[in-house]
């Protein structure tokens, strides 16, 4: 048999021309360590060519009176970071509409819970509306039904609507200011404003439709001055929320899974800081959980996905769980002795969590507790595990976890099923006042 | 992965399995995407794109092949990618943020899975067969996903319970703390003028052309859940006018 295309192979993929180096094992863990220290860097995610601050175009078309920008201002109490390049970013802190995320609300509603509820503790004022659409970009990785200017139309038309949205509760435009959610959204819609910014035809295309809608602001397209994902405003409230702390975290050792659309989708945008991990790791999420005293600990196959892979977690899921429990949940567990996966973006927790079920039928009963950032600052704020922070819909062992922190699952368990008592009788606790969730259309009482 | 079907030629003809009118024009419409110029900047064939691959893991997949194809303008080897290959990328954009020339073969695959739908290629239906509840539900609602759609019955290695606190979804759905999670429907409650209002983007941007393409039946049920819901909403207008009217008597 020929050296070069033996039974044992491992890639494919590489077309016909491709030849394997016959390098002996020493070799090959040389030259594979010498690519690590190298691809998993910082450095192998800047020095590009063609790198540009859109936002400069941005101002250029709002001078020009082209388009009108949603500024982030006073009002909005914003804080500054750094992103990849050391460039400035602005996130603002108060007067927030929440951009939710499907797979969160319909998955694993903890997370969107978690969020308001640690902004009720900071006396965070925000929206939670039902005048909001999905970014539709998961059904577009997954299927490629959709297209540029359906998704820049979705961008446009929720961003406009969280422009107006105050308008219900007698307040100005541009009182909120929207906050995404979903990892996925988030890095679609950076991607979007990006093609607006640079195209005048897709523009032209998108204002056609936003003016159909009367999603026109005098007569133009509304840009956000900034695209900004909850991580972001967990980031910059860290030090805020840590002065709630009451539960301790220091014996944690936690892994963080950053998703792959929140910084490997217009990277320049993702928030670094040479203080967080050397500066070779997104800041946001592990910066929040070395505040919260956990041991943020690293491990090889940080930079990886989570095998959600937007097609394959509805129809090739062998894929998913196997890229999933393989690649980070065991590395996690054998690697890195994690206690905890915390994660920041929809998709990856659900795969993450979900996913460990079946993998003791196959051996590889790894058993990891994965929760959202926001999750894990709730509860080490005191939130409630079951009727705030909603763990009961993750499959992973949470309760390994709660155990280790001391703290009582059983009785929180016990004290959520005598509230659903409540709950079947109507009375229901809400984070919010229910009738803010309506603000136009069938059901609005102005 | 099932083998989509592709073209098989004939061994003693001499005729090509594609024509090549048909390759001319699939890669005519990949290469007119307003992105195309935008993802592809050069390459010289490093393959850190493919080094860091997910999918390369696990499938006959290469990014550095589809960029090397689209760069190489070799239409055969393109029509066939969009076979199968396509398929398999994770859409992670790992590739992209590592590309030395900024290339997005992850975007690439992209423009080349819409192609695929316009030219309603059999490995494009094939793979969407599995989207069509999915479908449904984001065109006809506005959002991707519903608690009723996670159950067992769906997500069978996911696990025998979705909740660990057992009590019926109606009333787990009710003890989330935001109002707007209290359905079954959608993932969140999405207002009526909402919905519609996402669906004329879908009108207007060509998507329902696309879905039209790839599955007939489920536009044509997704046309009539709609035109229903437009109804409910002219009705819901009308009702508003006479409200206003009795408040002006």
């Amino acid at each position: 048999m020929d050296d070069n295309h033996n039974d044992q192979e491992r890639f494919t993929g590489h077309g016909a021309e491709w030849r394997n180096a016959g390098l002996n094992e020493d070799q090959a863990n040389a030259a594979t360590s010498w690519v690590e220290a190298k691809v998993d860097r910082r450095a192998m995610m800047v020095n590009k060519e063609r790198v540009e601050d859109v936002r400069d175009i941005m101002w250029q078309l709002e001078k020009d009176g082209e388009i009108i920008v949603h500024r982030v201002d006073e009002q909005h109490e914003p804080e500054m970071v750094k992103t990849l390049y050391g460039w400035d970013k602005k996130i603002p802190t108060n007067q927030l509409w929440h951009h939710k995320s499907c797979g969160q609300c319909g998955n694993i509603p903890g997370y969107p819970t978690s969020l308001l509820w640690l902004q009720n503790m900071l006396g965070t004022r925000y929206l939670d509306e039902t005048d909001q659409t999905s970014c539709t970009a998961w059904n577009y990785h997954g299927s490629g039904i959709g297209n540029v200017v359906s998704l820049a139309s979705v961008f446009l038309r929720n961003f406009h609507q969280a422009y107006v949205s105050a308008k219900a509760q007698g307040l100005p435009e541009g009182y909120y200011y929207p906050l995404v959610h979903c990892g996925t959204s988030f890095g679609n819609y950076k991607e979007m404003r990006g093609f607006l910014l640079h195209s005048a035809e897709l523009r032209e295309q998108v204002k056609k439709i936003l003016a159909k809608l009367g999603r026109l602001v005098d007569g133009k397209l509304l840009i956000p001055e900034e695209i900004v994902h909850y991580s972001e405003w967990l980031h910059v409230s860290r030090q805020r929320i840590k002065e709630h702390q009451t539960i301790d975290s220091s014996n944690i050792r936690a892994t963080v899974h950053p998703a792959c659309h929140v910084y490997k989708m217009v990277p320049e945008d993702a928030i670094y800081d040479d203080a967080i991990m050397g500066g070779n790791r997104l800041a946001v999420t592990t910066a929040l959980m070395q505040e919260m005293g956990a041991q943020v600990i690293d491990y090889s196959t940080w930079y990886d996905c989570c095998g959600f892979g937007f097609r394959h977690i509805i129809s090739e899921r062998e894929f998913t769980r196997s890229y999933a429990i393989d690649r980070k949940i065991r590395v996690a567990v054998e690697e890195a002795r994690a206690d905890v996966m915390i994660g920041h973006d929809t998709g990856c927790i659900t795969t993450l969590d979900k996913n460990q079920w079946i993998g003791k039928a196959v051996g590889k009963g790894y058993e990891l507790p994965v929760m959202a950032d926001c999750q894990y600052a709730a509860l080490m704020c005191g939130a409630h595990p079951y009727k705030i922070v909603q763990l009961h819909w993750h499959a992973s062992p949470f309760e390994n976890l709660m155990d280790k922190l001391g703290m009582d699952w059983r009785a929180a368990k016990q004290e959520f099923e005598t509230y659903l008592g409540e709950v079947e009788a109507g009375r229901v606790e809400t984070l919010y006042d229910p009738k803010n969730a309506i603000t136009s259309g069938p059901g609005f009482n102005a | 992965m099932n083998q989509a079907s592709a073209a098989i030629g004939d061994p003693l003809s001499e005729s090509p399995a594609v024509a090549r009118e048909e390759l001319e024009a699939v890669f005519a419409d990949i290469q007119s995407h307003p992105l195309y110029d935008h993802e592809l900047n050069g390459c010289l064939n490093c393959g850190i794109c493919t080094a860091t691959c997910p999918s390369a893991h696990y499938y006959d997949y290469s990014p550095r092949e589809i960029v090397q194809l689209l760069w190489t303008e070799n239409l055969e080897g393109i029509h066939d990618a969009m076979q199968e290959k396509i398929w398999a990328c994770a859409q992670c954009y790992t590739c992209a943020a590592r590309c030395p020339f900024g290339n997005s073969p992850g975007g690439l695959v992209m423009i080349m899975r819409e192609a695929a739908i316009k030219h309603g290629m059999e490995s494009a239906k094939e793979v969407l067969r599995p989207f069509s509840r999915v479908m449904l539900k984001v065109i006809s609602t506005g959002n991707q996903l519903a608690p009723n759609m996670i159950n067992a019955e769906h997500f069978p290695d996911w696990g025998p319970h979705i909740s660990k606190v057992d009590a019926p979804l109606t009333v787990l759905r009710k003890a989330i703390p935001m109002p707007t999670l209290h359905t079954l429907e959608t993932a969140w409650e999405v207002n009526l003028k909402t919905s519609l209002e996402l669906y004329v983007i879908w009108e207007e941007s060509g998507v329902l052309d696309q879905l039209e393409t790839m599955d007939e039946n489920l536009f044509d049920v997704i046309t009539d859940i709609m035109e229903e819901k437009r109804d409910d909403y002219d009705d819901w207008l009308e009702d508003q006018e006479d409200e206003d009217g009795d408040d002006d008597d």
